[in-house]
């Protein structure tokens, strides 16, 4: 440290982005990421479990002989069948991407698009399906996300859009949606430094032609819709670094030749040769990391998600699995 | 974050969309609540509270209204902010207050790093007034309510410009442009200078269309020779053209201001957006360093009667 106060007073972007609620609150390690999203399940059997065993000694103080003659069949064990943690990250991530049709419908931003995966992403990083079903959260996500990106829609309007929706099931989620992000709105995501990159690109590459880094640029951007809003990365990465992976994965020539060029010339400059070579493997391994879990994104086919679909409805609402049970005895009991 | 933590002591005010208490933390901290009220709107949570807790979430600044906390009560949303007992208007109006050089000096210079700091953060404030600048008990300015303050828009996005309040709009604001950026605060910014120099508001338009008259009218009427496309603006008129001031009229106009101060004010007031200083330009003036240097906040004037918090 010195006691220069111009030197002292320099504070880069880097110092900006470690003071963000982006960095402070939602930034994990992996296996800090892991363990969130296993208690996050856990919790949610546990909880699904204790509206379970309620329902369950309901029915069985009501229907007791019922219960004695079918104990095997009416076993909680068996009856209750709760969502695994592989199945709830699958299940979410097919949730997710309705958020994509219903923005597109909507014809609101990329940003707004981003802002409401994100929310989604950290509002079920710490809430479990089989407490809150993801249908109404997603919309309430997308609502919330519209108006902080000063995309404003009414709620009629917005209800009228979608299928079985009313005003009421998003609004009352609306402040429990907030609280679970606890209340940090501001995302930054990696298109705005792709585009940076861009016009930097063109800066330091003077001998590539620009069309050639326009190319890289749009499929750059694809690349960031189609891998990196669904996945991790943003709980894990920089957007600048997301956004280098994007070109790294699209075009790892021109990416490769912009990032030697840019930490060599640092070399020259600072003197600092071994800090630029450090820099520049430590840039090299995030973006591989970050393109490796980008790609891991678990999907599910729709049948598989039909399944899963059920399960959560009867984790949710176990009287209903109890009763549809019940009822399923008494016709069997009853004479043909 | 629950509720237990502070205690709600005096009910202070009550704006449209929220009601300010004064409280105190465990830690026997003044602070104000500002309770948000929710379910109160068609179409939920109220935009401005959104925006409000959304950027102060992100900012920490020492010229910045320091958010504390955020808890809910009751569904209701509750942001707990430090104590701010006094705010520039005040002072301003206040007739029995002198305001020496050294004093403008170092509001000016308070609002500048506070505002440089949401800049460099990408954020615009959109709302800069006297009424918005608040006193801490120790003198310290806190630029505060960002109920219209937006991220930087990007390159294809439509910004509204029904924005800041009508004396502190800056031109391009005026003529209704779609695009602009940090410099729209700047403006504000200049025009709080000038107010505080005179002591009386600077350019007081009583309507929209009059603001552009009073503007042009003191500052000259923008043109394409030292505006360049400012005729393609959607609400571009030049029904009267008025020669921009010159430096004797500004001179007179401002009779106390060194010619250091009369600089800084034009460069902030540049009707041009894009020629209009910045706030790391405007912090590195000249100015600043200039004779006298800025009072320190314990020392600066103070309201010492009927103290109280804003409610917005």
């Amino acid at each position: 440290m010195t006691n220069d106060p111009v030197a002292r007073s320099n504070i880069t972007a880097d110092d900006l982005y470690r003071r963000s609620t982006q960095f402070r609150v939602w930034s994990y390690t992996k296996d800090k990421l892991v363990e969130t999203r296993e208690n996050t399940n856990e919790n949610g059997r546990a909880l699904a479990i204790k509206k379970f065993n309620i329902s369950f000694e309901t029915f069985k103080k009501d229907n007791s002989e019922i219960f004695e003659s079918h104990k095997e069949e009416l076993d909680p064990h068996t009856l209750i069948d709760l969502i695994t943690l592989d199945e709830e990250i699958k299940y979410l991530n097919f949730y997710a991407k309705n958020i994509l049709e219903a923005a597109k419908y909507f014809k609101m931003s990329t940003q707004v698009k981003s802002t409401a995966l994100s929310f989604f992403k950290k509002f079920y990083l710490l809430n479990s399906v089989m407490q809150y079903h993801p249908k109404n959260i997603l919309y309430t996500c997308l609502f919330l996300a519209a108006k902080s990106e000063n995309y404003f829609i009414s709620i009629e309007t917005f209800c009228k859009g979608l299928q079985k929706t009313e005003p009421k099931d998003i609004l009352d989620l609306e402040f429990t949606v907030l609280q679970s992000l606890k209340f940090t709105l501001l995302v930054h995501h990696p298109f705005r430094p792709l585009y940076g990159f861009f016009l930097d690109f063109q800066q330091v590459l003077s001998d590539i032609k620009i069309d050639e880094i326009g190319e890289l640029y749009d499929q750059a951007k694809n690349w960031l819709n189609n891998y990196a809003l669904l996945s991790d990365v943003s709980f894990l990465f920089t957007p600048p670094q997301i956004a280098l992976a994007a070109m790294y994965d699209t075009n790892p020539n021109i990416t490769n030749s912009y990032l030697s060029k840019k930490f060599k010339k640092l070399d020259t400059i600072k003197e600092g040769e071994v800090n630029g070579q450090t820099d520049y493997d430590l840039i090299f391994r995030t973006i591989e990391n970050c393109i490796e879990t980008a790609k891991q994104l678990i999907e599910s086919t729709r049948e598989e998600s039909t399944k899963i679909d059920r399960k959560c409805f009867f984790a949710i609402n176990p009287d209903k699995l109890i009763n549809k049970k019940l009822k399923k005895i008494k016709q069997g009991l009853q004479p043909q | 974050m629950t509720q237990r933590k502070y205690t709600k002591e005096k009910k202070v005010g009550e704006g449209t969309y929220a009601v300010v208490y004064l409280g105190k933390t465990e830690k026997s901290r003044q602070i104000a609540i500002k309770e948000i009220k929710t379910g109160l709107f068609k179409d939920g949570l109220d935009m401005s509270a959104i925006r409000e807790v959304k950027y102060l979430q992100e900012l920490r600044h020492e010229n910045v209204i320091e958010l504390i906390d955020v808890f809910s009560n009751d569904g209701n949303l509750n942001l707990v902010l430090e104590f701010l007992p006094a705010d520039l208007e005040v002072l301003i109006k206040d007739q029995s207050i002198i305001f020496k050089p050294g004093d403008i000096k170092s509001w000016l210079l308070m609002t500048l790093r506070g505002i440089h700091h949401c800049h460099r953060n990408f954020i615009i404030h959109r709302d800069l007034k006297p009424n918005n600048l608040l006193i801490s008990p120790d003198g310290y300015l806190k630029i505060a309510d960002f109920g219209l303050a937006r991220s930087l828009g990007n390159a294809n996005e439509d910004l509204s410009s029904n924005v800041v309040t009508r004396w502190y709009r800056s031109p391009e604001l005026l003529f209704g442009a779609k695009h602009y950026d940090t410099a729209v605060d700047i403006w504000s910014i200049g025009i709080i200078f000038a107010e505080l120099m005179l002591r009386t508001p600077y350019l007081p338009g009583q309507d929209d269309i009059n603001q552009l008259d009073v503007t042009f009218r003191a500052l000259g009427t923008p043109t394409e020779a030292n505006w360049p496309n400012v005729t393609a603006l959607p609400l571009y008129n030049a029904i009267n053209v008025y020669a921009p001031p010159s430096r004797q009229e500004l001179r007179n106009r401002f009779s106390a201001a060194t010619e250091k101060a009369l600089d800084l004010l034009i460069a902030m007031t540049v009707l041009d957006p894009s020629k209009r200083c910045n706030s790391t330009q405007a912090l590195m003036d000249d100015f600043f360093t200039e004779s006298p240097p800025p009072t320190r906040p314990e020392n600066l004037p103070s309201k010492n009667t009927n103290k109280k918090q804003k409610t917005e």
